[in-house]
C-alpha cells in the first residue's frame, strides 16, 4: 500500500460515486475489494482500467501496460461509457485534465476529481469537502476482551488498535490551521503533526514525534483522562466525537515496542555534574530521562523493590500491564542511569546528604499517604485503604498467591468507598478476585464522579454495583473486630463547590445500613511525611504538599526540585511528567552557569 | 449553672468563649512541631479573634439584629471520630478538632436558647448558635473539599 492510498482508506464504506451523465453509483467496496472499472482511452486506444478501491489514484491493473506518469486521453463512465473527463479543469498537482465522479458525503454530492496522469496523487477534493466527508466517519472503537471473560483474569481490558483502525481513526483528524488539541496537552505534543505521520503509516516516526515531549507515550496513551486534555479540545468534538488521541498515541508506542524500534537516544557529553532523582514515578522518570540526555549522571532512589511508583503499586495489570512500565524502566537503564530501590529518602538517607553527593535532587516522591475519612470502625479488620488493597495486589501480586507470598484480601461481598479511578481500580480488582458482589459507595450522582468515564463504563459492563448519593458514616463489625456492615447515610445535591461540582448534603434521617465483608477506602490520597521529617526547611503548604517556584520547580531549599503529585496532589501521569520536565528545564539552566 | 440577667451577660459569656478559642488555637500553634500547622493553628487563632472582635463590637453599639437563616449542615463534624490535640496533629486533625469546637458550641448555644428567659435572649442565643453553625461549615468545606476529593 503507498503511503497515499492510506488517506481515503478510511473512506471505504462510506464512498459512492455517481457518474455525472448517466448518474449511476459505482459503490465502492473495499471491504469485499470490489474495484472501480473504467473504459479509459490511452494512446487513442480504448482500454479497461481498474481504478484503487481507495478511489486516490490509478493504481491497479490497467488492461496495457501504463507506465506511471503516462497520460491518459480520456476517462470513461463504466455504464453509459460517456467522458466523465471535466471540460477546463486540471489537476493542480500536474496541470493535466482532470476526471469527474460525483461522490455522496454528508448527505450532499460533491464533485471528486482523477487526473489522468496515470499515478497521480491528485485527489481533487476541497478542504471544505475533505472535512465534510472526514466528519462522517466514527470514532473508532478499540477490541477488547469479552467483558465475562475478563473478570476472571487480570490481563489488560483492550487489546489497542490495528494498524486498519489506526489508519481510519488518524483519518479523522481535519488537521486544523490552529489546532486546540496541542494546548489541551499538558506537554504540548504535536498532535496534528503525530497523526498525519500516523496517516502516512510512518508509525515510528509518529512515535518519535511525540517523544519530543513525552518519554512515557503507551503509558499516557492508556491511563490519561484525554476527554479532559487534548480530547476535550479537539475541533472535531464540537459536532461530532473527537479525535480517539489517546488511542492513537498507544497504538504507535505499542508499535514502536512490539518491533524492537526502540532507539537509546544520543547521550550528550559528560557534565561532570550528578542528579539525584527521589521516586521512580511519572514525574522522576521524565527528569532522569531529560538529565540523563543532556549528560548528567543520573541516580534514581525508589522506596520499594520495583520501580514505576504508582504505576506499579496502583494501577492494576488489567489497565496498565506491568511488562509496559519496566520496558519504559529499562530504557531509562540502557540510557545509563543508576536505579537503587529499597532507599526511603528521609530515613535510609537524608536529602541533605544526597545534596554532599549530588548537584541537584529532584523529589518526586508522589502523594501515596492514604486518606481515611476518620469515622468509627476505620480500624476494623478487612477495612483497608485503596494504596494497602492495591499494593497487595498489583505490586505484591497477592492475586497470584501462594505463587507470591502475600495472601489476597478477599471479601464476597465488597464495597468501595469513592468515585475516582483508584476506587474503579480498586472495584474492578475486587471483582476479579472472585467476589460474588463489589459495590462502589459514592457520596455525589453520577454526573459528579471523578473517573474517566471509560473506567465507569468498564466497571459497569463488569457487574460492578453503584449506589450513589450515599456516604458511610460508621462501620459496623462483627464480635472478633472483623467488617460486616456500614451505616449510610443517603445525600441530595446542594450548590456547586469550588471545583464545580454540587455539594452533596446529607438527608436527615435517611441513615440505613449494607452489609459487607470487605471495604476498600478510596476517597483521596495525601502527602507522605517521612521525606520532610528529616528536612524541615523544605516549604511546604498547610496540606503538606511542597511549595515551589512554578516556573522552574525549585523548593525553597536550593538545589532541590520537586514536581508531580508532591506538589500538586493527586493528578494525571501526563501532569507529572510536564512538572518533571520543566524541573529538568531549570535544573540544566542553573547548573550550566556553575563550574564543577 | 451560670445565670445570664442581661444580653450583655450573654455577649460577655460569648466573647469570652471566643477568647478561650484565641488562646486553645495560639497554644496549639506555640506547641506545633512543623511550621506549617504552627501557621495553620495561627490562623484558627485569627479568625476566633475576628469573631470576638465583632461581639465586641455588637456589644459596644448595642444593635443585636438576629437574622434568622438555614446553615446547612454537612454533617462531617457529627460523624469523624474525636481526634486528641498534640503537636504532631495533621492538617485532616486539625480541621475535625476545629469543627467539633464549632459544633460543641452550636450546641451550648442552642441549649442556653431553649432555656432563656425571655424571647429576646432566646434570640440572642439562637444567633449565636447560628454563627458558631457558619463557622463549623466553613471548616467542614475544606474538609469536604481536600479531604474527601475523590468521593
Amino acid at each position: 500500500m503507498r503511503i497515499k492510498d492510506v488517506k481515503y482508506l478510511r473512506f471505504k464504506t462510506y464512498l459512492n460515486a455517481y457518474c455525472p451523465h448517466c448518474n449511476q453509483s459505482f459503490n465502492v467496496d473495499t471491504i469485499n475489494e470490489k474495484t472501480l472499472d473504467f473504459k479509459a482511452v490511452y494512446k487513442k486506444k480504448k482500454i479497461d482500467l481498474r481504478l484503487s478501491p481507495y478511489l486516490d489514484v490509478f493504481e491497479l491493473e490497467a488492461s496495457v501496460p501504463v507506465e506511471k506518469g503516462d497520460i491518459l486521453d480520456d476517462l470513461l463512465c463504466p455504464y453509459c461509457s460517456k467522458s466523465i473527463v471535466k471540460k477546463d479543469f486540471s489537476c493542480k498537482e500536474c496541470g493535466t485534465k482532470a476526471a469527474e465522479v460525483i461522490i455522496s458525503a454528508d448527505e450532499k454530492l460533491i464533485p471528486f476529481y482523477l487526473c489522468l496522469k496515470y499515478g497521480c496523487e491528485w485527489h481533487g477534493l476541497s478542504k471544505a469537502d475533505e472535512k465534510k466527508i472526514k466528519l462522517k466517519i466514527p470514532r473508532q472503537d478499540m477490541p477488547e476482551q469479552d467483558q465475562t471473560l475478563r473478570i476472571h483474569n487480570h490481563q489488560e481490558v483492550p487489546y489497542g488498535y490495528t494498524s486498519e483502525l489506526a489508519l481510519l481513526e488518524a483519518g479523522r483528524c481535519i488537521q486544523c490551521k490552529n489546532p486546540k488539541c496541542i494546548d489541551g496537552c499538558p506537554v504540548n505534543i504535536d498532535i496534528p503533526g503525530f497523526i498525519s505521520l500516523v496517516v502516512e503509516e510512518k508509525f515510528d516516526e509518529a512515535v518519535k514525534k511525540i517523544k519530543e515531549r513525552n518519554i512515557l507515550p503507551a503509558i499516557c496513551g492508556r491511563v490519561c483522562p484525554q476527554e479532559n486534555q487534548c480530547e476535550e479540545a479537539c475541533v472535531l468534538g464540537i459536532k461530532e466525537k473527537p479525535v480517539a488521541i489517546g488511542r492513537l498515541e498507544r497504538f504507535v508506542a505499542d508499535f514502536e515496542r512490539k518491533m524492537e524500534l526502540v532507539k537509546v537516544p544520543i547521550i550528550n557529553k559528560n557534565t561532570g555534574k550528578k542528579i539525584a532523582v527521589v521516586g521512580s514515578g511519572p514525574a522522576g522518570l521524565t527528569v532522569a530521562a531529560d538529565m540523563r540526555q543532556l549528560g548528567y549522571s543520573v541516580t534514581i532512589f525508589e522506596a520499594l523493590h520495583e520501580t514505576g511508583g504508582v504505576l506499579t503499586y496502583g494501577i492494576p495489570e488489567f489497565r496498565l500491564p506491568k511488562s509496559i512500565v519496566q520496558f519504559e524502566i529499562n530504557y531509562l537503564k540502557e540510557m545509563g542511569c543508576r536505579i537503587e530501590l529499597n532507599h526511603i529518602i528521609g530515613a535510609t538517607i537524608t536529602v541533605d546528604e544526597l545534596l554532599e553527593n549530588f548537584n541537584a535532587v529532584f523529589i518526586g516522591v508522589g502523594a501515596g499517604l492514604p486518606t481515611f475519612m476518620n469515622i468509627e470502625g476505620e480500624n476494623l479488620g478487612n477495612v483497608f485503604s485503596s494504596n494497602e488493597y492495591l499494593t497487595r495486589m498489583n505490586l505484591m501480586k497477592a492475586y497470584k498467591f501462594p505463587e507470591y507470598d502475600t495472601p489476597m484480601p478477599k471479601g464476597e461481598n465488597v464495597t468501595v468507598i469513592g468515585g475516582g479511578n483508584v476506587a474503579m481500580d480498586s472495584a474492578r480488582t475486587a471483582i476479579r478476585t472472585g467476589s460474588d458482589k463489589v459495590t462502589i459507595v459514592y457520596r455525589r450522582s453520577r454526573n459528579e464522579l471523578p473517573a474517566r468515564e471509560e473506567e465507569v463504563h468498564h466497571a459497569e459492563e463488569e457487574g460492578i454495583k453503584f449506589r450513589l448519593l450515599t456516604n458511610p458514616v460508621r462501620y459496623l463489625g462483627t464480635d472478633d473486630n472483623r467488617v460486616k456492615g456500614m451505616e449510610c447515610i443517603k445525600m441530595e445535591l446542594g450548590e456547586p463547590d469550588n471545583s464545580g461540582r454540587r455539594r452533596p448534603i446529607p438527608i436527615e434521617g435517611s441513615n440505613f445500613i449494607l452489609d459487607c465483608d470487605l471495604v476498600v477506602i478510596a476517597v483521596g490520597t495525601g502527602p507522605n511525611p517521612t521525606i520532610f521529617q528529616s528536612t524541615p526547611d523544605i516549604k511546604r503548604n498547610k496540606w503538606g504538599y511542597i511549595e515551589v517556584n512554578p516556573d522552574t520547580n525549585e523548593t525553597s531549599k536550593e538545589f532541590v526540585y520537586a514536581g508531580g503529585d508532591i506538589v500538586t496532589g493527586s493528578a494525571t501521569v501526563i501532569q507529572a511528567m510536564g512538572a518533571g520536565r520543566i524541573a529538568s528545564n531549570a535544573m540544566h539552566e542553573k547548573l550550566s552557569k556553575i563550574k564543577k | 449553672m451560670k445565670e445570664f440577667k442581661s444580653i450583655n451577660d450573654v455577649l460577655d459569656f460569648a466573647i469570652k468563649g471566643e477568647q478561650e478559642a484565641v488562646d486553645f488555637y495560639n497554644q496549639l500553634a506555640e506547641n506545633s512541631k512543623t511550621e506549617d500547622m504552627r501557621h495553620v493553628f495561627t490562623s484558627f487563632a485569627q479568625e476566633e479573634m475576628e469573631h470576638k472582635t465583632r461581639l465586641t463590637k455588637i456589644k459596644a453599639e448595642g444593635l443585636y439584629q438576629f437574622e434568622k437563616k438555614e446553615i446547612v449542615d454537612l454533617k462531617i463534624g457529627d460523624y469523624t471520630v474525636s481526634v486528641k490535640p498534640s503537636p504532631e496533629m495533621s492538617y485532616q486533625d486539625a480541621l475535625i478538632l476545629a469543627m467539633k469546637k464549632e459544633k460543641a458550641a452550636f450546641r451550648l448555644y442552642y441549649e442556653l436558647a431553649k432555656r432563656a428567659n425571655n424571647d429576646e435572649m432566646k434570640d440572642v442565643f439562637l444567633s449565636l448558635a447560628q454563627e458558631e453553625s457558619k463557622h463549623k461549615l466553613r471548616f467542614e468545606i475544606e474538609y469536604d473539599e481536600y479531604v474527601l476529593r475523590e468521593n
